[in-house]
């Protein structure tokens, strides 16, 4: 019986079920921030590894099948952005101007609040892509010598912060462009944003997506341009 | 359907190879992206199975990052330790981001765009 704790069958199905419960429990909340499915689905699977005994690198390569459909769907963001080339082409000066300031504005502040705190370098390469969409963050973290999973984390409670935040944070600073406020929470919150965006305003919600998907890119690139340099 | 998987797997492979052959420290995913966007540019046609399939993919990237944070598991040492420094920053960094990117979008759109905010 005891061999079954080493086979994907075992792993899939507890992931699955434990992360489809956390999503009943995130709808019942109305899609809280704060109750996001991973952010609940993730504390009972890290009960669940110790309490069978089962080392980190087994439920990796067990639920490896995951972790794969990432890759096609970061590529799959293209689609987005091509269908909103017109607009795109139309707002291509504060479109790519608020991207780099944002881009920008998150890697820095990011990775030099943290130094202050005297982190080192694999702690600061997982904080740097923290503006990016989870599976970006991922690899990118890993590009730098940083660590995935506390990439998602991080990436993850930045998304939290900026659904919760966006609203009153916009409204204060009397911004009522939908198209900016949309764009400003895609390009610092990622999904999060974009969903929380879509909640208020369905143009909010396309400017965030492509606030989103195009971070993806400009934050690779800055970051990998400074790799390069450092 | 396949087609469209195909596609985009296709995407992500030559992403990787322009990695490794380039030495780019851009994830090849990130590279099969930009590539995807210039063959959309190419071949020009209605793809509702691709528009389906990244829709699909897109909505439930949740759960294909739950075993990674799930490695939060091994992180115990560094959450320890510096915890406190990230959540400080990951608070700060995405609030002061959002202020900065809105304000850059709004102060663009008045410099290049001239149009007025829609219904606004």
């Amino acid at each position: 019986m005891s061999d079954l704790l080493a086979t994907s069958i075992f792993w899939l199905a507890a992931t699955l079920i434990i992360f489809q419960g956390a999503d009943l429990l995130s709808q019942r909340s109305g899609r809280h921030p704060l109750c996001h499915p991973v952010l609940l689905a993730t504390p009972p699977l890290i009960g669940l590894l110790l309490l069978t005994g089962t080392p980190y690198p087994t439920y990796v390569e067990a639920t490896q099948f995951l972790s794969f459909l990432l890759g096609p769907a970061v590529v799959g963001l293209a689609v987005p952005i091509w269908q909103r080339r017109a607009l795109i082409r139309r707002l291509a000066a504060p479109l790519i101007l608020a991207l780099l300031a944002g881009a920008i504005t998150a890697i820095a502040s990011a990775v030099g609040i943290l130094a202050l705190f005297g982190a080192p370098r694999a702690i600061l390469a997982s904080i740097a892509p923290r503006a990016t969409t989870t599976p970006v963050a991922m690899d990118m973290a890993a590009q730098l010598g940083g660590v995935p999973s506390l990439a998602a984390a991080i990436v993850l409670l930045a998304g939290a912060v900026g659904a919760m935040t966006a609203t009153p944070l916009f409204n204060a600073m009397k911004i009522h462009d939908y198209r900016a406020r949309g764009f400003a929470v895609g390009v610092s919150a990622h999904g999060f944003g974009a969903a929380r965006a879509f909640q208020v305003d369905s143009t909010a919600g396309a400017f965030a997506s492509l606030g989103l998907a195009l971070n993806a890119v400009a934050t690779c690139l800055l970051l990998s341009a400074l790799a390069l340099l450092v | 359907m396949i087609g469209a998987i195909a596609l985009l797997c296709a995407c992500q492979l030559a992403g990787e190879i322009v990695h490794r052959l380039t030495g780019l420290p851009l994830p090849g995913p990130v590279i099969g992206m930009v590539l995807l966007v210039g063959w959309l540019a190419l071949v020009r046609k209605a793809r509702p199975t691709l528009d389906a399939v990244s829709a699909w993919l897109t909505a439930h990237l949740s759960i294909m990052f739950v075993p990674s944070a799930v490695g939060l598991i091994e992180q115990g040492p560094a959450l320890a330790r510096y915890g406190v420094g990230l959540v400080v920053a990951t608070v700060a960094s995405t609030i002061l981001t959002m202020a900065v990117t809105v304000l850059v979008f709004r102060w663009a759109l008045r410099r290049f765009g001239a149009d007025a905010e829609p219904g606004a």
